[in-house]
């Protein structure tokens, strides 16, 4: 069973006068365990389409489902409801809150939660990204490389279905780039999520199960 | 977290912190002065309140007010305190050859219309006077020392404060009634009322009573009025100050405005962060009302501190009791300095958190 499915999804920007066709009819899925990368030139639609599978956009025409579950006409409110619950984001610049420690930037998602305490959740992922001696550390003493793995582990503090990466490794060496993506891969098996991530790098595309290419918003089979 | 979002940029944070400091300093201070000013005005105009002061009209027959005449008002007057008073005129002069022109009143129960700073009053100063502070000091003059009038002595008993009210002369020599037993008639009558009386109802009385037609026997004065006038007036003052406090106010509710809207669109790509991971709108509204409630409750408390020394300052200056500033009366302006400067910027802090939590975080992230 896909975790995410969009069918023949369309999104057309207007751009001052010129109206731009970012995807057509687009059909993807992931499923839980799998990691599916997509590549393609820049202004391919890759971002597009992450943003539609990240339910941070609404795509122009066609349909998306999460869990088997119609999400195309929720509200934004709604939309925040399911990324809340079921997705996770890891960004190429990390996007980690400069003030916070690592712990409390892996809680951050949780933060305004007083019901949940996720703060073990928080400190046993950082430990099993192997940053358990750098909890009460801020961002900036950290390298990119355990910077993205805080972000990594912020990704999963709701335990989500689905875990979207921009360029994980966008801004890290060979080396590190390859860490993170040996982590991902365990993270993928331990906890059974489906992983998307879009990338120009090749090594990535060495470790995914799939890949997508975009060409011009369309799926290049 | 709102706390350390504000911790991130401590100079901007300062400033805008100091804008409500001042804004708040001069809604408080200001108020605190008028009341200030109010509470020395009643203080100085208590003793002319109760007053109803009666001289002889251009009607009048003789010079002044005649025995039966003030036993006229005695009647009329009621349970009131009647102090008849002679004046006149003389020139004191030191034993070191100063001499200076002094008025010269003559009364009984002079303890019912003066007070002194030194020295007691008896009630009918009997060969006893007393004397203004200033002619006191310019002719050297003690306790105890004789003064000359109309070649008679008199031993000063005491030294008269100096605030009498509008009315007190501030170079006066106060004798007892006997002094100017040649002259026949009083130069007025003051009528201290009970608390019962209305000073203006008195007044009315003791005009009904001696003015028939359109003759005027005898002039009756009150100071009723005056109090009242100068309360407005300085109600007016009040509402006048406090408006340029308030808008010191508005200038720092800008000010927070501004600084809200710099943090939030400089932070536009991590707010979007925010609402990706799944932050409601509503929570990010929250963060940043807080951020903006916080500058406004650290503002307002280093203005109400601020405002405090000032108050017990001027109260100190203005009445010479400090602690009075920490009465309800000037007090309540410290409250409404903090209230308006909390309220000021959480208002001001609306704008810039609706704009960062509608922000669609596509084009958030996309900074």
């Amino acid at each position: 069973m896909s975790v995410i499915e969009l069918v023949d999804v369309v999104k057309r920007y207007e751009n001052g006068t010129e109206l731009i066709t970012a995807l057509e009819e687009v059909t993807f899925q992931a499923t839980h365990g799998e990691m599916v990368t997509i590549i393609g030139p820049s202004g391919s639609g890759k971002s597009t389409l992450l943003n539609m599978i990240g339910l941070l956009d609404t795509p122009t025409e066609g349909t998306v489902r999460l869990n088997n579950r119609e999400v195309t006409d929720f509200s934004p409110d709604q939309l925040t409801e399911e990324r809340r619950s079921e997705i996770g984001f890891v960004f190429q610049d990390y996007h980690l809150l400069p003030m916070l420690t690592a712990t409390e930037n892996v809680e951050l998602p949780t933060m305004w939660d007083t019901a949940i305490d996720r703060h073990d959740r928080a400190v046993d992922l950082l430990e099993r990204v192997g940053l358990g001696d750098r909890r009460t550390h801020q961002p900036t003493q950290l390298s990119g490389g355990q910077r993205q793995r805080v972000a990594i582990a912020r990704a999963l503090i709701n335990e989500p279905d689905i875990l979207l990466a921009d360029e994980p490794t966008g801004n890290l060496d060979q080396d590190t780039g390859a860490t993170i993506l040996d982590e991902l891969t365990r993270l993928k098996q331990a906890e059974d999520i489906a992983i998307v991530a879009v990338t120009h790098d090749e090594q990535l595309v060495e470790y995914a199960d799939r890949v997508v290419e975009l060409v011009d918003g369309r799926i290049n089979t | 977290m709102a706390w350390r979002n504000l911790g991130r940029n401590r100079v901007r944070t300062a400033l805008a912190t100091l804008g409500i400091l001042i804004g708040v300093v001069a809604i408080a201070s200001l108020g605190m002065a008028t009341a200030a000013l109010q509470q020395q005005a009643t203080a100085d105009l208590q003793g002319l309140s109760n007053e109803v002061t009666v001289s002889a009209g251009p009607d009048n027959t003789n010079d002044g007010l005649t025995d039966d005449q003030v036993t006229d008002i005695r009647t009329v007057t009621g349970d009131a305190t009647v102090v008849p008073e002679k004046t006149n005129v003389t020139t004191l002069s030191a034993r070191n050859g100063v001499e200076t022109r002094v008025s010269v009143t003559a009364l009984t129960k002079a303890d019912a219309m003066y007070n002194v700073s030194r020295g007691q009053i008896s009630n009918r100063l009997r060969s006893g006077g007393l004397i203004s502070d200033s002619v006191a000091t310019q002719l050297n003059l003690e306790i105890g020392d004789p003064v000359s009038y109309e070649g008679r002595l008199y031993r000063i008993q005491g030294i008269l404060s100096s605030s009498q009210g509008l009315g007190g002369s501030q170079r006066e020599l106060v004798l007892p009634m006997s002094a100017m037993a040649d002259q026949n008639e009083y130069d007025s009558v003051t009528v201290l009322t009970t608390p019962e009386q209305s000073v203006d109802t008195l007044t009315t009385d003791i005009e009904s009573w001696f003015n028939e037609n359109d003759e005027e026997i005898v002039r009756v004065r009150n100071f009723a009025g005056v109090q009242e006038n100068v309360d407005s007036f300085l109600s007016t003052l009040q509402i006048g100050l406090i408006g340029i406090g308030s808008i010191s106010l508005v200038v720092a509710s800008v000010a927070i405005l501004n600084v809200m809207l710099m943090s939030t669109v400089e932070r536009k790509g991590e707010i979007g962060v925010l609402r990706a991971v799944g932050i409601r709108r509503g929570e990010v509204l929250r963060m940043i009302l807080t951020e903006a409630a916080f500058l406004g409750v650290i503002g307002g408390l280093l203005g109400v501190v601020v405002s405090a020394a000032i108050g017990v300052l001027l109260f100190e200056v203005l009445l010479g009791s400090p602690l009075e500033a920490f009465n309800w009366a000037s007090a309540q302006y410290l409250v409404y300095g903090m209230a308006f400067a909390v309220i000021a910027s959480v208002v001001s802090g609306l704008y810039p958190a609706w704009k960062a939590a509608n922000e669609r975080p596509v084009e958030a992230l996309r900074e």
